[in-house]
């Protein structure tokens, strides 16, 4: 009884610590610093993370499958000129032109991560090395369809709804929690969630209980290749333009959320909600220390080290939970 | 146990190369080996045999200092041997080609039989024609003359792997050449051709220890053989003095096994439920294949060496793997089942060998290993009904009287024969007709044992058929109707329980009769 009691107040601690950790990051900064608690201040934060939070739900799935997934900031920036085209298109009204851009982007995106998953769960090429390739061939698609000129003139309608807000809350950011509540749900209460953790942690009993595993993989690839288109239009949205060398090196951040919220990166093991919270943490940090005066170099060098401490201390949760 | 007297002077005649003597190791309180005494004769050819578990394992990783052991003593030319460490024993002559090879497989012949000493040129770079020399050497003193030392090793067939580890292990001056389990990937001919060279080996004064599941190779080429039995050494006879039903005898030992509760045969008219003819799989060796009925209301068991395809058989039939040819037919109907989906749509549930990487996914509930192969029962238009998924799980459990915290407590933190008893609850769930499993009760303990046989029996007799793939012969002769035996991927016979003893069992696995 009392082991059992100990793992609860463990679970407690495991789940809760993210949590604890952001809180105490979010005390520090409004205690050293003036800005750190202000209304436009926070409106920032959410803002900034808005893509990175986008892009971490779709990498969620993936790495909760057992895989990872590295175009995803080349993907984004293919899906924008795909849009940017077509919003740009002659002859369409501001409305219609929206939509189709909307459309092409999510499509553009759906289409790479399709491919993604066919091509790494169909041969069982391990997906770091064909989204490897897909980073290198869906950037030199994006610039080869550009020329390599950014695109603009979009509609005032399409930048207004990337910069309004609710209450001081960026709509945008309402958006990316809404994908965040929705892909809780899917890994929650769907059987797709369950199989996602399932393959996650046993491919094998899967496919012997007579589910197809190479389904779900394809699914998992696909969804977090829509969440890139998805994040392309945020990221149009708000600098009201669309450009080929958007998105380098996010896939990166987005890994990073994903594991600093607690998901292992061999599968099976984590939340969306640990996703959320590891936008957060990355974007408290970088909005912070660079309050605090530091230079962004200081910054980029103290989330490599939340990062590395997350890994570790999830290696010690693993260790931990197999000893319990 | 009574030694021949000749025997007796042979071990301690000056002739022995190895002696061992009262040798024991022991892992914590586990007896792997307890007390073990036989010798080897310079230039014999001396079998080691037993059945799983009987200890020739740990014996070779004694002799190949992988492990030390406990007490006894060893004896290699007149001095005490005691190795630490694997070099140790290849100092002192003693060579061992495991069963699984150890070749790096993009490296060429040449520098997989020099890698553990790469020769140096004077300025200390790599020396190419050295090692190529010396391969040439180590190549035709085993009468390998064919292979050339350039083939990347991966371009070998397995055969040719084996004979270039045997080629590897005796360029230095080994004594003492152990294979294990050397012909357990060969075919027949390449068979001979390994027991050529054995042969060769043995006239140049090699004394070659040769550990195997198959007697007709003893007792093609062996001189001498010992026979193990839980972690002893039951005897020691020259091949021409003895016969494969008395090694086997000797293996099985004298106790009398248990016989099963008498029951009434299933009869002939009932139904069939799964009926195999010339079934093959991909990795089948034989060319007839398996051919056996299963009945409605019938345990069938499946008995067989290691290797003997019993496994794979399952695999196929559950389309796990590719079947190559045969036809399978469920309840009269020809079917053929492309993936385990379509095997479970036909009524069928297969308990895998392996809870932990095949059966279970340990660090997810009860309730959700319970659902696995049955979502259908607890979602609703791919949305999870939780509530109804507990609801399965915990009536399963009952019927399974499964001991447990809560419903949503991870698998892993079961015991062994609870965890395989959810492995049941998963497939019961499904309503299945046929069931089939592979070493349904390993690792778990005897009393949960006894449940799981009643469980499986109950389940016969309210109609299910049955077919139960287990290496405990005890467990086979309690808890089945009849009992095929299989080797070499077909069915050698079946043994009905009138006729239940390990030996009628053992003599058809080692295709002795």
């Amino acid at each position: 009884m009392t082991s059992t009691a100990g793992r609860g107040f463990r679970d407690l601690i495991n789940r809760a610590g993210i949590g604890l950790a952001l809180l105490g990051l979010v005390v520090f900064f409004s205690v050293t610093t003036e800005h750190f608690l202000t209304a436009n201040n926070i409106t920032n934060i959410l803002t900034q993370i808005t893509i990175n939070l986008i892009l971490g739900v779709g990498m969620t799935f993936v790495i909760l499958i057992g895989g990872i997934d590295l175009s995803v900031g080349s993907i984004m920036a293919f899906a924008a000129v795909v849009a940017g085209k077509a919003m740009t298109l002659h002859g369409l009204g501001p409305a219609e032109a929206i939509m189709l851009a909307t459309l092409a982007g999510l499509l553009a995106g759906v289409v790479c991560g399709l491919l993604n998953g066919f091509l790494s769960a169909y041969w069982a090429i391990p997906s770091f090395i064909i989204t490897l390739g897909m980073l290198n061939i869906a950037r030199g698609a994006a610039l080869q369809v550009t020329d390599a000129q950014t695109i603009y003139a979009f509609p005032k309608e399409f930048s207004e709804f990337g910069s309004s807000l609710i209450a001081g809350v960026p709509v945008v950011f309402i958006l990316a929690l809404m994908l965040v509540a929705i892909a809780w749900f899917i890994l929650n209460h769907t059987v797709l969630g369950r199989m996602i953790y399932g393959i996650g942690n046993n491919e094998e009993a899967v496919r012997l209980a007579g589910h197809s595993v190479f389904r779900y993989k394809m699914i998992a690839f696909t969804l977090c290749g829509l969440l890139s288109g998805i994040a392309a239009i945020v990221y149009m949205a708000r600098l009201n333009i669309a450009s080929p060398i958007a998105g380098i090196g996010f896939e990166l951040n987005a890994i990073a959320a994903v594991i600093i919220g607690g998901t292992s990166l061999s599968g099976g093991r984590g939340s969306v909600i640990g996703t959320l919270m590891g936008a957060f943490i990355i974007g408290v940090l970088a909005n912070g220390l660079i309050l605090l005066g530091l230079s962004d170099f200081m910054r980029q060098m103290i989330t490599g080290v939340v990062l590395i401490a997350a890994v570790l201390l999830d290696q010690f949760r693993a260790r931990y939970g197999r000893a319990g | 146990m009574q030694i021949p007297a000749q025997i007796q002077n042979d071990t301690s005649s000056a002739d022995a190369v190895l002696q061992v003597t009262g040798l024991k190791k022991y892992f914590g309180g586990v007896k792997a080996l307890d007390g073990v005494d036989f010798s080897l004769l310079r230039g014999e050819v001396h079998a080691l045999v037993g059945e799983n578990g009987a200890g020739k394992s740990t014996l070779i990783r004694v002799l190949t200092g992988v492990h030390t052991f406990t007490e006894g003593t060893i004896v290699i030319g007149g001095a005490a041997f005691a190795p630490q460490s694997p070099q140790q024993a290849k100092a002192r002559g003693v060579q061992v080609v495991h069963q699984e090879l150890n070749l790096l497989s993009h490296l060429s012949v040449a520098e997989n039989i020099s890698i553990e000493a790469l020769p140096r040129t004077r300025f200390g770079l790599y020396d190419r024609s050295e090692v190529r020399r010396r391969a040439r050497v180590a190549l035709d003193a085993i009468g390998l003359s064919d292979v050339d030392v350039d083939a990347t090793v991966s371009t070998l067939g397995i055969a040719h792997c084996q004979l270039i580890e045997i080629a590897r292990a005796l360029q230095s001056d080994s004594a003492i050449l152990i294979l294990d389990e050397p012909t357990a990937t060969l075919t027949d001919r390449e068979k001979l051709r390994l027991f050529d060279i054995v042969g060769a080996l043995a006239t140049r004064g090699v004394t070659v220890v040769f550990v195997t599941h198959h007697l007709d190779e003893v007792f093609a080429i062996c001189d001498r053989v010992t026979v193990f039995r839980n972690g002893k050494t039951i005897i020691t006879q020259t091949i021409s003095e003895t016969s494969p039903a008395e090694v086997v005898r000797h293996m099985v030992g004298r106790e009398l096994v248990q016989k099963a509760s008498q029951r009434s045969p299933i009869p002939d008219e009932a139904p069939v439920a799964l009926a195999l003819d010339a079934f093959r799989v991909a990795s089948s060796r034989s060319n007839a294949g398996a051919t056996f009925d299963l009945r409605c209301g019938e345990i069938l068991g499946l008995a067989g060496l290691v290797g003997a395809g019993r496994t794979e058989l399952l695999r196929g039939i559950f389309g796990v793997d590719p079947v190559v040819s045969g036809t399978l037919k469920r309840d009269g109907v020809p079917v053929k089942f492309a993936n385990p989906a379509q095997a479970i749509a036909a009524g069928l549930g297969f308990v895998t060998e392996d809870r932990k990487d095949e059966g279970l996914i340990l660090s997810m509930p009860i309730a959700a290993n319970t659902s696995l192969a049955s979502m259908g029962l607890v979602a609703r238009l791919g949305l999870l009904r939780h509530a109804k998924e507990a609801g399965m799980a915990t009536a399963q459990g009952a019927k399974l009287q499964l001991k447990f915290g809560k419903i949503s407590d991870a698998v892993s933190s079961l015991s062994g024969g609870n965890q395989q008893k959810v492995v049941l609850a998963k497939w019961l769930a499904t309503a299945p007709r046929v069931l089939l499993l592979d070493e349904p009760t390993r690792g778990v303990d005897v009393g949960a044992k006894a449940e799981i046989y009643t469980i499986l029996r109950d389940l016969a007799d309210a109609g299910l058929a049955i077919l139960v793939v287990s290496s405990e012969l005890p467990e086979l002769m309690t808890l089945c109707d009849r009992i095929l035996v299989m080797a070499k991927n077909e069915i050698q016979g079946c043994v009905l329980p009138p006729d239940y003893s390990e030996e009628n069992i053992l003599k058809l696995a080692y295709r002795q009769s």
